[in-house]
């Protein structure tokens, strides 16, 4: 059976094959120009003095060295996974919660599930407008605002965040939820399990698959969040330590880099570019790493 | 309907793909100009470029930085195409976003032909890329080297096409309302009278002294760009700087402290509530809810009908000889021209730029839109705060020349002495006034060494 | 047991009680909006959450200055945001999915290095590639809304090949050699037998892609040509003055006419979207 599977496969291989300029030709063109070529030059730029692209000067690792130096890039790192960190978290424990009271046979599930399910059509730089008028209206109240303090900007942009993204992560969870089979939930019933070991025991694991993929669009989402950043905050409040160095306190990595392009420096540009694959490794890293440690959990369960 | 929507989606769709597969075999044709072009930039080349641009003429395109200039520049363009059939293309960069757009026009292969290089950081980004204007027919045409900026090897990098003045601007009748007289504000002590009996009495008086002083980014370059120029000025002790120094002594801090605290003490807003910012300053100023506003001669047109009686007077502040003052005269405006553009672009954008100055119609759009333009033949300016400013220098007092301009790495050092001041106006503590003074003065060092280092 | 059932109804309207207050909360934000588009600047701050009643009502005032202010007509950048976020949409929909299942069903070494560098590309932040990709696009005449499209399918195509194959690898190979005994060729047997069951997956990529393009700033801003070609992301960044003077009423005046489409096309097709969406992750 298995055998004969493999040729039939093989039938439509060998069919589809040279069908390859239509089905692949204008993806891999088209991917090459939005993203191959472009990745390689960035790459090559990280390494070169330049304004414009057209008169680059390689000068080694001159970049990444000055990107290194850079006290608001480390902190703009740390930052960054402290926020990935407390989103993904909460983002996942909240959309998990709501999925799972959802699918109880609540009353109004399908309204909730809508009403949950919206702020995610709302993005980047308008959802920073929204959110920075609400925040200031309220802590306007108090004779301050969200560029006050870091500790609002920092739980203002989670705040921001959960409103976007638990929606969709809920309609993943729902998804994962009534995929468990009935059947097991039944068996760990009569073996007299409680609802919560019920929920740890068998209704976790079974949904390890949407952990999996949640898990990874919300540290992704965390690590590379731009627009709602420069929209809310830009990085303020700044402190500047006593040798004169600003610290821009509620600046994440991605915005970080966009203000170093548009600093007016020779160096400026290349600088930029080296943050950029220096967060780029990073990104990779914890992405596929993460991606990786819980496919491996996934099989084992 | 669901069905309907989806095979629409998926014809389109097809559609893309054949228009994808014709432009990829264009791109083969299309992009091989550019790139010799950035090559050899041989005569060669340049046949080949003109078949592009279809116009044997060349072309102007003005990466314009002035966002209230853009109906001018757009109508002035059109005049100047009928004219002579010269292309013209405007191309206005939204608030904030000028150095963004221009790294990213410049390096396309439609590039400005105009760019804007204002302050000495520009001078040193973009002179490679600017054509020396020493000796060129616009250059002639001026009437004075003040608003020209120079690169390190004496290269005219770019020429101001106008340029501004700012200070605080009195609203003349309600002062007169309040029983004083404009004739005795000569210095900070007197302003700080009268702003202050303003102010005591502003339940009674129906107006309060100062509009709101928001620190928002709406506002905050009133007081950090501007005001902050006081500071600068003085320190400058006489001279005036050619290049950024690279630091400061912040000598004139106090100085500073009189005015800021004098403004946000006295106006119609708890200096707490400034950092959410949402005042509209000049509507209150326009409403006569407030006697004074910290603002620029780009306002007048915007004053003139609500405010018939405004005049503006210079940033006192309590240094010795203050009464001999005047306003702070510059321009952020410069223009430059794309070296790296065609000859006939060149060309044609010199020509486009000479005949905004001189033709007698085209200037006075210019003129109203910028207030003044530096240039023998161009139109007279009706601006009244410009005419104060040159009321005071007539009258021998100091022209407060924009060192402002030589703030480094200006976006980032000003977004922190926002935020320290931000701190300061929630608690006047003297920690607070010290941080700001740390933003202000280490912070100059520090910055410049960032993008000097 | 009839104590523990009523219990637990017990528990479960206590639930939908404050599930129902936390539905209230979540659509204040958009409520806000709404508010305060009909409000006048100067209170849209002091007074966020105040009716526009008496004097601070703005009417359309704020409709009539968003669409009207500065020299670039309103209903263009209407225009060309529908115009890219439908081609775009369309265009990674159909050459994703046919990339996708022609990946799944050859498996070439060349097919696995392609999905490979899909998945990569899905970490690579945008700020990596964006100067270059701007300058490419411009070589390659992309700075118009009917070729920026191109650029989206290069860019975002890593998410959705990944999401596509995910589901083109759980469906069972017989549907296809049935159709392929029947005389398909690969083109028919696409269109015909393999789109239809892709169709969830399309449902929550096409989402995922109309809510980038369509809220997407800085990409459009960096490629088109702005003197011919804005988006309302980028009509409403021009709002401010010069000197960054902006009018708070005017911008969630733009706000509301940026998201009511979308809010509308949801709530048409919701029931779709969020199947799709719970089809396409699991499958994913």
């Amino acid at each position: 059976m298995n055998r004969k599977k493999i040729t039939r496969g093989n039938t439509i291989r060998r069919s589809t094959r040279k069908w390859f300029p239509l089905f692949l030709g204008p993806v891999v063109a088209a991917f090459i120009i939005g993203f191959v070529w472009p990745f390689i030059q960035g790459i090559y730029l990280s390494f070169c003095q330049f304004k414009l692209i057209a008169d680059a000067k390689p000068i080694g690792l001159g970049n990444y060295i000055r990107a290194f130096r850079d006290a608001a890039f480390t902190h703009a790192f740390w930052y960054t996974a402290l926020f990935t960190v407390v989103s993904m978290v909460l983002i996942n424990v909240l959309a998990f919660t709501v999925a799972y009271i959802l699918t109880q046979n609540i009353k109004g599930s399908n309204l909730f599930r809508t009403v949950f399910f919206m702020p995610n059509l709302i993005g980047g730089i308008v959802l920073g407008h929204i959110w920075s008028m609400i925040f200031d209206g309220i802590l306007g109240k108090f004779g301050t605002s969200i560029v006050m303090d870091s500790k609002y900007g920092f739980w203002g942009l989670i705040i921001l965040m959960c409103w976007q993204q638990i929606g969709y992560m809920m309609i993943i969870y729902i998804a994962g939820l009534q995929a468990v089979p009935e059947d097991m939930l039944e068996a760990a019933r009569i073996d007299g399990a409680t609802k919560s070991q019920a929920l740890f025991k068998v209704t976790i694991p079974n949904v390890m698959p949407s952990i999996t993929i949640c898990m990874f669009l919300s540290l992704t989402n965390g690590f590379k969040l731009f627009d709602q950043n420069l929209a809310l905050t830009n990085g303020h409040p700044i402190i500047t330590q006593s040798g004169g160095v600003s610290i821009k306190t509620t600046e994440m990595l991605a915005l970080n880099i966009f203000t170093t392009y548009n600093n007016s420096s020779p160096n400026a540009h290349g600088t930029a570019q080296a943050k950029a694959v220096i967060f780029f490794i990073l990104v990779a890293g914890l992405g596929l790493a993460q991606l990786a440690y819980t496919r491996k959990k996934e099989v084992q369960q | 309907m669901s069905k309907k929507l989806f095979a629409l989606a998926l014809s389109l769709s097809m559609v893309m793909t054949m228009l994808l597969a014709g432009c990829t075999s264009q791109q083969a044709q299309t992009s091989n100009p550019p790139a010799e072009n950035s090559k050899s930039g041989s005569e060669a080349s340049q046949p080949v470029e003109n078949n592009n641009g279809g116009d044997a003429k060349g072309r102007v395109y003005w990466l314009n930085f002035k966002p209230e200039s853009d109906g001018a520049l757009l109508e002035v363009a059109k005049m100047y195409t009928e004219e002579t059939g010269v292309p013209v293309k405007i191309v206005t960069a939204a608030s904030g976003t000028y150095s963004q757009q221009l790294n990213a026009e410049m390096g396309k292969s439609e590039a400005p032909t105009i760019f804007v290089v204002g302050n000495s950081a520009g001078v040193r980004d973009w002179t490679d890329y600017a054509l020396d204007l020493t000796g060129t027919p616009i250059a002639n045409e001026l009437n004075t080297d003040a608003y020209n900026l120079y690169d390190e090897n004496g290269k005219l990098v770019s020429i101001g096409y106008c340029y501004e003045c700012y200070g605080i601007i009195v609203n003349a009748d309600l002062v007169q309302k309040a029983g004083h007289s404009m004739d005795e504000i000569k210095n900070f002590d007197t302003l700080k009278t009268v702003v202050e009996d303003i102010h005591a009495r502003a339940g009674e008086l129906g107006f309060d002294a100062f509009t709101s002083c928001d620190m928002d980014g709406s506002s905050n370059w009133r007081f950090v760009g501007h005001m902050a120029n006081l500071e600068y000025y003085y320190e400058q002790e006489g001279e005036t700087w050619t290049e950024c120094p690279p630091t400061l002594t912040g000598k004139y801090m106090d100085n500073f402290k009189n005015l800021y605290d004098l403004c946000i003490n006295n106006s119609l807003t708890d200096p707490k509530d400034l950092s959410v910012g949402g005042h509209d300053a000049a509507e209150e100023f326009k409403a006569g809810k407030a006697a004074f506003t910290v603002q620029g001669s780009w306002e007048f047109s915007n004053y003139k009908d609500s405010v018939p009686n405004a005049a503006m007077i210079p940033y006192y502040c309590g240094v010795a000889g203050e009464e001999k003052a005047g306003l702070n005269c510059g321009t952020e405006n410069c223009w430059a021209i794309n070296s790296k553009v065609s000859a006939e672009d060149q060309q044609a954008t010199m020509d486009f730029m000479v005949w905004c100055v001189t033709d007698p119609e085209a200037s006075r759009i210019l003129v109203d839109s910028f207030g003044i333009m530096p240039y023998k033949n161009s139109a007279e300016s009706t601006n009244g705060f410009l005419a104060n400013a040159a009321e005071y220098t007539a009258n021998g007092c100091y022209v407060m020349n924009w060192a402002t301009n030589f703030q480094p790495n200006v976006d980032e050092y000003r977004a922190a002495l926002t935020s320290a001041l931000n701190a300061y106006n929630a608690d006047q503590s003297e920690a607070n006034w010290e941080n700001v003074r740390v933003a202000f003065v280490d912070g100059w060092a520090a910055q410049y060494n960032a993008v000097n280092g | 047991m009839n104590g523990s059932l009523a219990a637990e109804r017990r528990t479960k309207a206590v639930l939908s009680v404050i599930l129902s207050v936390i539905c209230i909360v979540y659509v204040l934000p958009v409520v806000a909006v709404l508010i305060n588009s009909f409000k006048l600047n100067t209170f849209v701050k002091t007074d966020t959450f105040a009716l526009p009643t008496g004097e601070m009502w703005a009417g359309l005032d704020n409709f009539i200055k968003g669409m009207t202010f500065g020299n670039y007509p309103f209903w263009n950048s209407v225009k060309y945001s529908v115009v890219i976020t439908v081609l775009s949409t369309a265009l990674i929909l159909l050459g994703t999915s046919m990339a996708a299942w022609y990946i799944a069903r050859v498996d070439s070494a060349f097919c696995r290095i392609l999905y490979f560098l899909c998945v990569f590309s899905m970490v690579v932040p945008f700020q990596m590639v964006m100067f270059t990709l701007s300058n490419t696009a411009d070589q390659l005449h992309l700075n118009t809304p009917w070729t920026i499209p191109v650029v989206y399918l290069g860019f975002g195509a890593g998410l959705a090949i990944f999401m596509f194959v995910g589901f083109v690898k759980s469906i069972p190979l017989e549907i296809e050699e049935a159709a392929a005994i029947d005389g398909c060729g690969p083109v028919r047997t696409f269109f015909l037998v393999v789109v239809p069951m892709l169709k969830p997956t399309m449902i929550s990529v096409g989402i995922l892609e109309i809510m980038w393009v369509w809220n997407d700033y800085l990409l459009p801003s960096l490629v088109l040509d702005l003197e011919k070609y804005r988006t309302i992301t980028i009509h409403i960044q021009y709002l401010k003055g010069s000197y960054g003077t902006v009018d708070l009423g005017a911008t969630m005046a733009l706000i509301l006419l940026a998201i009511i489409p979308v809010i509308i096309f949801y709530l048409t097709c919701q029931k779709h979207i969020i199947k799709g969406v719970a089809a396409g992750a699991v499958k994913g």
